[in-house]
């Protein structure tokens, strides 16, 4: 006979730079109602099912190594969630935007529908529809999501951002609309601006990342 | 899915006392004192002088004020009109911070007092306010101490007045009263001029009774020598910063209420079992990595995202290692959000 182990994991956590800016606003968004876990960090190379000491030993290069601190930019971190699918999956579900990279020219308009693959059971756009995050929101004169129309998706939607500075924005839809920007000083003596986005199924937890530039026109 | 809705009972608000050393770097007692000679030449110099702890003049620890119904020991501002002048603004501010009332006059110990020294403990140094009990302030003057502490430890029920918590301030070290009786001062670690001042916990101030510590030191003083001359400038606030030079030690603990928000994270057995890690994914289809993740899969925690309706990451937190969770597994993870 021996104790069981009935300890807690306890640990503290970190406001985000969004959830401080929405706790300044002081409007009742910040509000924890739900928690989703990640396993950021962990490399599952390193998982040994073959391991000749035994399945106890599957997963020894893993499970004792130290983990960075946690990182208050929202879109750095939380990146890779862990998510409950039946058991017997055999196929994780990933998302398709049709673009492996995006270039899109000043003043030019794009329309992203994504694509959940391998989610419940065939290729489909998610009931919750999906999240998108611009890296900067000055690359664009419109950055909207449309197709999902509950009050939280809608008051995301048309929150507001910090105007001319670089800051990111997200925003939920089954059709991510952008319209690059007109805006000549932005680029300076550069010919494109980079920004990065981020668009993540918000029942699946598949997420991708696609580089995007906006180029001169003249 | 991988978000899952918290319940009402997942979290719990709790509410703690933290105390630390008052002084820069948590220190609890402050050994060398220091007056800016700028400061002191300033315009401002007039109404108080801030005490630094070292001659870097960084960090002020406090400020000594002299405050005089009267007007006295400081020059006037108009000598066409009498009475008027930095400790008569300072007794006037802290009258009407302390006591509310314009016609008040300030008692020490029941006993009244047209005059007190002012200790203001700067904004940096304490958290919320001070800890009663922790004070013990050390004045010298030549061959004469005396240690005064509160008399929070002592008394049954705790008064209040317009500056929040009101405690005397007596004879004693860390809360421990010393009863004077014996050298010629009061009960309970009173002078004979009645107590040595107000500790105001929740403004971080003290107030001294100059009438106490000007007093005999067979009246419970150490002869301050509290200077009340009309239209003279008398260096009273010098005057006691001289006690603490010559004493050396002033000691007391600042004190803060956190409040915690625990959240109660409940990973279920048959929840979070597969992950969206592209090391987990092989190849470009989805396929996991291992064909024992099909039907045994194990992810590993190691990061807890707290969100609004909106999907939007508020809050994160870190585990120290990584925790693993299959089919076989549940895992209870507090969080705890300080705000």
């Amino acid at each position: 006979m021996g104790y069981l182990n009935n300890s807690v994991v306890t640990v503290d956590a970190i406001l985000t730079t969004r959830g401080r800016q929405l706790l300044a606003q002081n409007d009742g968004s910040f509000i924890i109602t739900q928690f989703a876990l990640a396993d950021d960090e962990i490399d599952y190379t390193l998982y040994n099912p073959e391991h000749p000491s035994g399945s106890a030993y599957y997963g020894q290069a893993i499970e004792g190594m130290p983990l960075l601190e946690a990182f208050p930019n929202e879109t750095q971190i939380m990146k890779y969630k862990l998510t409950t699918l039946p058991r017997g999956t055999a196929k994780m579900p990933i998302l398709d935007v049709g673009y492996t990279n995006i270039v899109i020219k000043q003043g030019a308009s794009l329309a992203i529908t994504p694509q959940t693959l391998n989610y419940l059971g065939g290729n489909q756009s998610e009931t919750s529809g999906y999240t998108a995050t611009i890296s900067d929101v000055r690359l664009f004169n419109t950055f909207d999501g449309v197709g999902i129309n509950t009050a939280d998706a809608t008051a995301l939607n048309t929150s507001t951002t910090t105007l001319g500075t670089n800051v990111s924005k997200t925003v939920v839809g089954t059709t991510i609309n952008l319209t690059a920007t007109t805006v000549n000083t932005l680029f300076g003596s550069n010919t494109s601006l980079s920004a990065t986005l981020v668009i993540e199924g918000r029942d699946s937890g598949a997420r991708i990342q696609v580089p995007v530039s906006v180029t001169k026109v003249s | 899915m991988s978000f899952k809705a918290f319940e009402t009972d997942d979290f719990v608000v709790s509410a703690d006392s933290i105390t630390a050393g008052l002084w820069t770097g948590n220190s609890p007692e402050l050994t060398a004192f220091y007056t800016s000679s700028t400061q002191v030449a300033s315009s401002n110099g007039a109404y108080y002088i801030n005490v630094y702890n070292s001659e870097s003049y960084e960090d002020i620890q406090f400020a000594i004020a002299y405050g005089d119904v009267d007007g006295s020991g400081s020059l006037e501002f108009d000598s066409a009109v009498a009475g008027k002048s930095p400790s008569s603004t300072n007794y006037g501010q802290y009258r009407t911070l302390v006591l509310g009332d314009e016609n008040a006059e300030f008692a020490f110990g029941g006993v009244t007092a047209p005059n007190f020294y002012a200790i203001s403990i700067d904004r940096n140094r304490y958290k919320e306010g001070l800890f009663p009990g922790s004070t013990t302030l050390d004045l010298k003057v030549g061959s004469n101490t005396i240690s005064l502490t509160d008399n929070s430890q002592v008394v049954t029920s705790v008064e209040f007045n317009d500056a929040g918590r009101v405690f005397q301030l007596v004879s004693g070290s860390a809360g421990t009263v010393v009863d004077t009786t014996s050298t010629g001062g009061g009960t309970n670690g009173y002078s004979a001029s009645g107590s040595y001042g107000l500790f105001l916990p929740d403004i971080a101030t003290y107030l001294l009774n100059p009438s106490a510590l000007d007093a005999a030191v067979s009246d419970g003083g150490i002869l301050l020598s509290t200077t009340r001359g009309d239209n003279v400038d008398s260096a009273n606030a010098g005057r006691l910063y001289n006690a603490f030079v010559d004493a050396a030690s002033f000691t007391a603990n600042s004190e803060e209420t956190i409040t915690s928000d625990f959240i109660f994270v409940r990973p279920r057995s048959s929840e979070f079992n597969y992950s969206e890690n592209p090391s987990f994914i092989s190849g470009s289809t989805g396929e996991v990595l291992y064909s024992s993740f099909i039907n045994n899969p194990t992810t590993y925690i190691t990061t807890v995202g707290l969100y609004n309706n909106s999907s939007e990451l508020l809050a994160v937190a870190k585990l120290s290692t990584p925790l693993p969770k299959d089919f076989t597994k549940e895992a209870l993870v507090r969080v705890k959000l300080d705000f």
